[in-house]
């Protein structure tokens, strides 16, 4: 058994060469622009770079290595930046992500299900308008929303004052949704307060999010025979029962992987959140990505934020590892 | 159990006439097939009968209640799609309990009746498997074992052997004729193979173009079709048509057809003794044409001039393709026959065993 295997491994270590060849011209083109700049990263991440060091980089004669202070910095809280508090930034950024798949997949589905009935007027239409917040430019949306939130011109508060009028409530609404530090819901995030922005945000990003869900449960919905639907309201389902035996259980497979996407996607999401609060108020809303920006832009730490980008790298690679392992652990039924 | 009536029933997809009228009743028990070419409108008729179609007018019962507005669940039928149409995402006992359980049944007695089908199906083994891991012969009898769960009044089988492989669709036509008489309930069956319906219907309908041709027995209509089109689809290799025009001269009565005659036995002749000169199609199945070395002997043949064409020989009998002038016609004859490609013979026609035909009514004369 063991002088089989044995055999069995030199053959494969032979036709494993020929395709390392093929692939060096990429080897060397990533090899330039990321492992290059990636072990440089790592490199400063242990110094006190900053831009003055930026002319002569690591020749510099002042550049000092100091080991894991930048790391520690950032996990003790210890850098001077006021209200960073790099546990709170991760757990709201996890947070952030997951809110917003676990209200866009459930959204995206049934809406694609409702405009799924057969035999609706100007399907194509619906499919047609729900594709445009996809393409629309993030800074332009950003923008929009921006606008739609502003405290005393925007659409949102005049929306509130029409609804107070009509309950009898003359006073205009000026609610300040990127300013206000208080948490409408105390408590509902522990360790990390939600504030009015962070709500905010998430209508825009709904608004962003829901279609593209929509767009891959549309298609996951055509791809079910509509004979097991026959099936299931002779066996006696009704049509909630048909949607949560037969439905839900066969988008399944399509909608973990949207979701996974989605939940990366929104863990990232730097545009949106950078262009619309900044990360405020206090650092509300700040994101691991949208800090790390301001260390580089605004504060000029090479060094804090070389570290802070490894950091990010982990976590991002756990991110990826996990939600990985539920894509590849969501089988199609149809497979064989 | 019970039985199934379709009165004056229509259906319409827009402006396209599927079933143009169906009148028929299927008694308490039978084993009904409706059989027709592809298109005919079988699913049609089945899916309303399911309710899974709105019927545009008319109505069907299902014993004494008219089901026309009675949801699919509440008409206590079960089907056996096509497709199968099993649930992926469930086991096989999941498959065949789903509808118990959406009707409350007791845990227990789920348990029982699913075991009891899968006994009886020879499918235990597969319980716990999913749909995917089956074979097409297994996944057939699952979907047939959903139904019996259910212990319906009416069984509904749309074509339900015809993704299978033909020595399994022998098979599975022998396994669902013994499940009839097992369940002892009204089965309804379409499928377009009329092999499948002589050899399990107790009552054939024959459906053409959304009409309803005949409803007998397989016997009744092999030997006795009412009409051209029945008389075309019913049988294998088919009726051989040919088309003539009658005489009657002193009492005889003969068809002429296109290079040859033949004469009607005295016995018969009495619905054609006014018909001179009325154009006609005769038809005659391939068995009633012999090899004379071979034909029987108490018959009233007549000899027909014939050139073969292509022999094809099946060991138990020989199909002689024969041409006379235009004419071309199959025989169906005796495996000991000499008769080779090119060779000329008379063949013989066992004339009582014709069919006539009126050319514009398509509809038998006798
Ligand atoms: N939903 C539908 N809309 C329009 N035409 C249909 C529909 N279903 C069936 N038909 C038409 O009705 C005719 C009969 O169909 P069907 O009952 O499926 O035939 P069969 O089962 O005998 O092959 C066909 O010509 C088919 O194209
Ligand atoms: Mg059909």
């Amino acid at each position: 058994m063991a002088v089989a295997k044995s055999s069995f491994k030199k053959n494969k270590q032979k036709s494993v060469v020929l395709p390392y060849f093929y692939l060096l011209p990429a080897f060397l083109v990533m090899g330039v622009i990321t492992f290059y700049p990636l072990i440089y990263q790592v490199i400063i991440s242990f110094t006190n770079f900053e831009s003055k060091h930026l002319l002569l980089g690591l020749q510099s004669p002042e550049l000092e290595f100091i080991g894991l202070k930048n790391y520690l910095d950032i996990f003790t809280a210890a850098l001077p930046v006021e209200n960073f508090n790099f546990f709170r930034v991760l757990e709201f950024n996890f947070w952030w992500a997951l809110s917003n798949v676990i209200l866009h997949v459930p959204a995206g589905v049934l809406i694609a299900t409702l405009l799924n009935t057969e035999g609706l007027w100007f399907k194509k239409l619906y499919r047609a308008a729900y594709i445009l917040p996809v393409v629309v430019p993030p800074l332009v949306v950003a923008t929009v929303w921006t606008n739609i939130f502003d405290e005393r011109y925007g659409a949102m508060n005049q929306l509130l004052t029409s609804i107070g009028t009509y309950l009898g409530n003359t006073a205009p609404v000026y609610i300040r949704w990127f300013e206000d530090v208080k948490p409408p819901i105390p408590g509902f995030l522990p360790g990390a307060p939600l504030t009015l922005a962070y709500y905010a945000m998430m209508i825009a990003n709904f608004w962003l999010g829901w279609p593209f869900m929509s767009v891959v449960a549309t298609g996951a919905l055509q791809s079910i025979p509509k004979d097991l639907y026959e099936a299931a309201s002779i066996d006696g389902a009704t049509g909630a029962q048909q949607f949560w035996g037969i439905t839900v259980p066969l988008l399944r497979p399509a909608m973990i992987p949207a979701a996974v996407y989605g939940f990366t996607l929104s863990f990232n999401l730097f545009n949106f959140v950078f262009f619309m609060t900044g990360g405020g108020p206090a650092r509300s809303t700040e994101l691991l990505v949208t800090f790390a920006y301001n260390l580089v832009r605004n504060l000029r730490w090479y060094g804090v934020a070389a570290a802070f980008a490894v950091i990010i790298f982990g976590v991002a690679l756990v991110v990826f590892l996990i939600t990985n392992r539920i894509t590849r652990a969501t089988q199609n039924y149809q497979e064989a | 159990m019970s039985s199934v009536t379709y009165n004056n029933v229509i259906k319409s997809f827009g402006d396209v006439s599927v079933i143009k009228q169906l009148n028929f009743k299927v008694e308490d028990k039978e084993f009904l097939v409706l059989v027709g070419p592809s298109g005919c409108g079988k699913t049609t008729a089945l899916r309303m009968l399911a309710g899974l179609e709105e019927i545009t007018s008319g109505e069907i019962m299902i014993g004494d209640r008219v089901v026309n507005d009675v949801a699919p669940k509440d008409r206590d039928i079960a089907m056996v799609f096509q497709s199968y149409a099993l649930y992926p995402h469930m086991s096989v006992y999941d498959n065949m309990a789903f509808g118990l359980k959406l009707r409350k049944t007791p845990k227990e007695e789920i348990k029982r009746r699913v075991n009891e089908a899968a006994e009886i199906l020879d499918i235990t083994h597969l319980l716990d498997r999913k749909p995917r891991q089956l074979s097409g012969g297994q996944r057939q009898r699952v979907a047939v074992g959903r139904a019996i769960v259910r212990e319906p009044k009416v069984f509904l089988f749309d074509e339900p052997l015809s993704n299978l492989d033909a020595k399994l669709r022998v098979q599975m036509r022998a396994e669902i004729s013994k499940l009839h008489q097992r369940l002892q309930t009204t089965f309804i069956y379409v499928t377009h193979d009329q092999t499948e319906a002589m050899t399990m219907a107790s009552r054939i309908a024959v459906i053409n173009k959304g009409l309803l041709q005949q409803l007998d027995t397989p016997q009744a209509l092999y030997d006795r079709p009412n009409n051209l089109f029945v008389a075309g689809f019913i049988g294998s290799p088919s009726m051989n048509f040919f088309p003539g025009k009658m005489a009657v001269s002193g009492g005889k009565v003969t068809v002429d057809m296109d290079g040859f005659q033949v004469q009607i036995p005295e016995a018969l002749a009495g619905p054609y003794k006014n018909m001179d000169g009325k154009r006609v199609v005769f038809g005659i199945r391939p068995e009633n044409i012999h090899d004379p070395e071979f034909a029987p002997v108490n018959i009233h043949g007549e000899k027909v001039a014939a050139k073969v064409d292509v022999t094809e020989l099946m060991g138990n009998e020989t199909f002689l393709y024969l041409v006379n002038g235009k004419n071309t016609f199959i025989g169906r004859v005796d495996p000991r026959s000499s008769k080779r490609v090119g060779d000329d013979m008379q063949v013989i026609f066992d004339m009582d065993k014709f069919h006539i035909f009126d050319v514009d009514t398509e509809e038998a004369i006798r």
